[in-house]
């Protein structure tokens, strides 16, 4: 969809813009592919799409190196793992122009200020510091160079928050430099952008729509503050409900064009709309920005971190993304799990006939005791019944002071262990993670009283490293 | 959250192992002749109880499991629970909860005829509706997780899954062992 979006431009292309159609292909296919995984990867390629155009349009210059690993763990504290913000910010680095007017944003101590607050907020747009700053270097480059920056930039961003009237961004971008942080670099990168194409191409309003068309993209959140002003935070919520107006008669308009997704990325394509109404906060790029969205920007961020906790607790589970499949294997694990417990109880509840289980261990020890030594054999069990070489190990490293330590045979033990091998292999194939405890996790159960026989070091004979 | 989970397994384990043979102590103390499947029984809510008691009421999950317990369970299960718990179980009657069956039929009829109309919307619908589903599933799962947002939800999860991987290992022990020993009694 944001395909069409880019290829429906519709612009009369100069040179930048036929670039900007080229370079994005691979890219937009590559969010196209990622959008149908989740709602959660959906929202993670807005996040993408503005870092990434973000970082197109800062990191043309050798600072940009820098910046955009700074902007890449800042979209990797944001997003969950993926493997897509990378690929894509070297497509578009690679891909885009390199605008010898355009600053380097990288040097802007400013930028990094708002980088590390990215961080904290989020996917607050950056809307207000960076496009202020971006405007006065921006407009002072000539025509096609400016064109151009914005063409690369917006083009990967999918998600453009409303790109601003082209015209009418200039007022409002020329306005107060300093706007709240909060809103991501990136549809600042695209203010800026619109605001330099609208200063370059006062007829643009195809190129304006065109970055509408681009930005549009369904959203959950229902509004958006689309056009990117200079004013205060404080006033954003006035703000984003004039944006979200503003952008639904856009939206309405955009549709005629195919470009407009019912959701947020509203931007003001009349031209003729009198510079007050672009008096906005910026939004943030594909996000919303009223309270109900905020909100459910955090609640979806702690969400997304959770579920990398689960990540590292449920096995083969950090090379899923989404929420969807997560919560599947999450399922299927927990499912397991307590199916082992069932299947676990059941066989003790076979094995002892009553459940008397310290008798057991003194049995245990007693027989011990008795048993003769045999020669100590190796057995060559396979990784697949983790839990028995462990425990083995234990038991025959424990060596509890004050019991008589009778050479405990391996053999007997190997040789049960190895008849029950078979009978629980498909069981214990399950779980590999479990063959991971720790032997002090063991041992102290086994010293609890499994057996309380204590046995002579062993481990020389148990080779087997699991 | 975090915390919680890098304490100690090993704690856990010792902790969660005493419990659960205490539980299983009363049980044979109460009757000694069960069949399998009453021991089995008997085991399980043991270890279930245990490894929740674990938690001490911090989680959802442990609480629900313990209400459980105090609902629907008699004698000697009650007795080993409170054993394991250290405290009196209150005494719960199974709450009778009753659907109409006509409101269910009515707004599953509704949910198709919404869904036979509805072609594919879009991918983000898609995608919710399958998370919409498996977090339903994993409500059903979690002990006590149908009350639980979606966060609080995860949140759960995470812990019950970390509690249940111990119970798990423990069993799993004490089963070699008991195997183990079983078939060395056998042999000798």
């Amino acid at each position: 969809m944001d395909k069409d979006y880019l290829m429906n431009a519709g612009i009369p292309p100069p040179q930048p813009l036929q670039f900007e159609t080229s370079m994005p292909m691979p890219w937009s296919s590559d969010q196209s592919f990622l959008n149908p995984n989740s709602s959660m990867d959906h929202q993670f390629s807005h996040f993408d799409s503005s870092w990434t155009s973000m970082v197109s349009t800062t990191t043309t210059t050798a600072d940009g190196f820098a910046l955009r690993q700074l902007i890449w763990k800042l979209g990797g504290a944001g997003a969950s793992d993926r493997p897509s913000p990378l690929p894509l910010l070297d497509q578009i680095n690679l891909a885009s122009l390199a605008p010898p007017a355009l600053p380097s944003l990288a040097a802007d101590p400013g930028f990094t200020e708002r980088a590390a607050k990215f961080s904290c907020f989020g996917s607050r747009s950056f809307n207000g510091r960076t496009s202020s700053q971006h405007l006065q270097p921006r407009s002072a480059t000539p025509g096609q160079s400016m064109v151009a920056l914005p063409r690369v930039a917006s083009s990967p961003s999918l998600k453009l928050n409303g790109s601003p009237p082209p015209r009418n961004r200039n007022s409002g971008m020329e306005m107060q430099p300093e706007r709240k942080f909060g809103k991501l670099p990136s549809s600042g990168a695209n203010s800026n952008e619109e605001s330099s194409v609208s200063e370059q191409m006062p007829s643009g309003e195809t190129g304006s729509k065109a970055f509408n068309e681009m930005n549009s993209r369904k959203r959950k959140s229902a509004s958006r503050g689309k056009n990117k002003d200079d004013r205060s935070n404080s006033a954003k919520e006035a703000d984003d409900d004039e944006n979200v107006k503003r952008s639904k008669q856009t939206e309405i308009c955009e549709n005629e064009q195919e470009c407009n997704k019912a959701d947020e990325n509203k931007t003001n394509q009349k031209p003729p709309e009198p510079p007050k109404d672009y008096i906005h906060v910026r939004a943030r790029r594909g996000q919303a920005t009223d309270s109900h969205s905020l909100a459910e920007r955090v609640r979806r961020e702690k969400i997304s971190e959770r579920m990398k906790l689960l990540q590292d607790l449920v096995p083969g589970c950090n090379k899923v993304t989404g929420k969807a499949l997560m919560l599947d294997e999450i399922i299927n694990y927990v499912q397991s799990l307590q199916r082992q417990v069932e299947f676990l109880s059941m066989k003790l509840a076979s094995v002892n006939p009553d459940l008397d289980f310290n008798m057991e261990n003194l049995l245990s020890k007693d027989m011990y005791q008795q048993s003769t030594s045999l020669p100590q054999q190796m057995y060559p069990l396979d990784s697949s019944s983790p839990a028995y070489y462990h425990h083995h190990q234990n038991v025959q490293q424990q060596q509890l002071p004050g019991t008589n330590i009778s050479s405990v045979d391996p053999l007997p033990l190997d040789a049960s262990l190895g008849i029950q091998m078979p009978s629980v292999d498909g069981f214990v194939q399950n779980l590999p993670q479990f063959s991971a405890f720790t032997e002090d996790d063991l041992h102290s159960i086994v010293q609890m009283g499994l057996i309380q026989n204590s046995v002579q070091n062993q481990s020389s004979n148990m080779k087997v490293e699991l | 959250m975090k915390a919680r989970m890098q304490m100690s397994s090993s704690v856990v384990k010792q902790e969660f192992f005493k419990k659960w043979i205490k539980g299983m102590q009363i049980y044979s103390a109460f009757n000694k002749e069960m069949t399998i499947m009453e021991r089995k029984r008997a085991i399980k809510l043991s270890a279930d109880v245990a490894i929740a008691s674990t938690r001490s009421a911090t989680t959802q999950w442990s609480r629900a499991v313990v209400a459980d317990v105090s609902t629907s369970a008699a004698g000697a299960a009650r007795a080993a629970a409170e054993e394991i718990l250290g405290r009196k179980l209150p005494e719960r009657k199974a709450l009778a909860t009753t659907c109409s069956k006509k409101i269910v039929r009515r707004s599953h009829q509704r949910r198709s005829k919404a869904a036979a109309r509805g072609v594919v919307r879009s991918s983000a619908a898609i995608a919710k509706k399958l998370v919409r589903n498996r977090t339903r599933v994993l409500k059903r799962l979690v002990p006590g997780g149908k009350k639980l947002d979606e966060i609080s939800l995860i949140k759960e999860t995470l812990d019950y899954i970390a509690c249940l991987q111990v119970q798990v290992d423990v069993m799993r022990h004490l089963a070699a062992a008991a195997e183990s020993l079983d078939h060395q009694q056998i042999s000798f």
